[in-house]
């Protein structure tokens, strides 16, 4: 069942960087193999499956990130009412767990989904990461999981200078800090 | 420090990356029929050379996905990378 706390509800405005939490949002780990399940991935979420690595897929109301060659990670585009992403969980679990077709996992609150907008917001990222994000940020829609200042996020280009990052919520606060803490001097 | 080319997510820093020691060691098929020498020489013992290597990483940061790696322990140079299943590219 789901429980959505927010640990940071904030927002912070530097130069040329904004940074927001946004929740409540909807997000589901789906793993499996077979082509039968990542057929009804899309079937069911009138989505394509994205099967290139480091790529997603969006709809006008989802986003599905590929995260490893059986894995992939769905999250919607709005804030969303705890009573539909209950529908949608069992919808999927009895879709694709329940026939054992892979495993549906909600996520909601394991995930805390940052928004950073702004052109500087490579820069801010690159303070503390060893990803190489030149291509990364020419290319609408990628996906990279890599660490931050020593923390795993999920990184979804979404548009131009507009980034969804995706952090642990025990490690959220302290990602929170070292962000707003870095951006002072970007 | 250096790069690693994950075969499912390409090219990223050595940091989002474990070593997970030699590979292609074999179980023994009849483990209960081996000397307490013989199971620790399969459970504990492992090359350390100075030189050309197989091993086993975990892109523990990325896919965590488990894949095989022939490197120079020397110079760290990677001469190929290739999944878990598939034959060495060198020998």
């Amino acid at each position: 069942m789901l429980n959505f706390n927010t640990p940071i509800i904030d927002t912070k405005e530097y130069s040329e960087i904004k940074i927001s939490e946004i929740e409540p949002i909807l997000k589901i780990n789906l793993r499996g193999k077979s082509r039968d399940f990542v057929t009804k991935i899309g079937k069911e979420l009138s989505i394509i499956t994205p099967v290139d690595p480091n790529t997603s897929s969006s709809n006008e109301k989802f986003n599905l990130l590929w995260l490893s060659p059986d894995e992939w990670f769905l999250y919607s585009n709005d804030k969303i009412d705890i009573k539909d992403a209950n529908v949608l969980e069992n919808k999927l679990f009895n879709e694709i767990s329940k026939v054992k077709l892979g495993s549906v996992t909600n996520v909601s609150d394991h995930w805390i989904m940052i928004n950073l907008k702004g052109i500087k917001i490579f820069e801010l990222l690159s303070a503390g990461c060893p990803f190489n994000f030149n291509n990364f940020k020419k290319s609408k829609g990628a996906v990279t999981q890599t660490l931050i200042n020593h923390i795993d996020v999920i990184i979804h280009n979404k548009n131009v200078n507009d980034l969804n990052l995706f952090v642990r919520r025990s490690f959220s606060a302290h990602l929170w800090s070292w962000m707003n803490d870095s951006a002072r001097f970007i | 420090m250096f790069l690693i080319n994950c075969p499912y997510c390409g090219e990223r820093d050595q940091s989002e990356f474990s070593a997970g020691g030699e590979a292609h060691i074999l179980r023994p098929k009849q483990p209960t029929e081996l000397s307490d020498d013989q199971w620790a020489e399969y459970l504990f013992m492992r090359k350390n050379i100075k030189g050309v290597q197989f091993e086993r990483w975990n892109h523990a940061h990325g896919c965590r996905k488990w894949f095989n790696m022939i490197r120079d322990t020397s110079n760290d140079k990677i001469h190929a990378v290739y999944k878990m299943g598939e034959k060495p590219p060198l020998k």
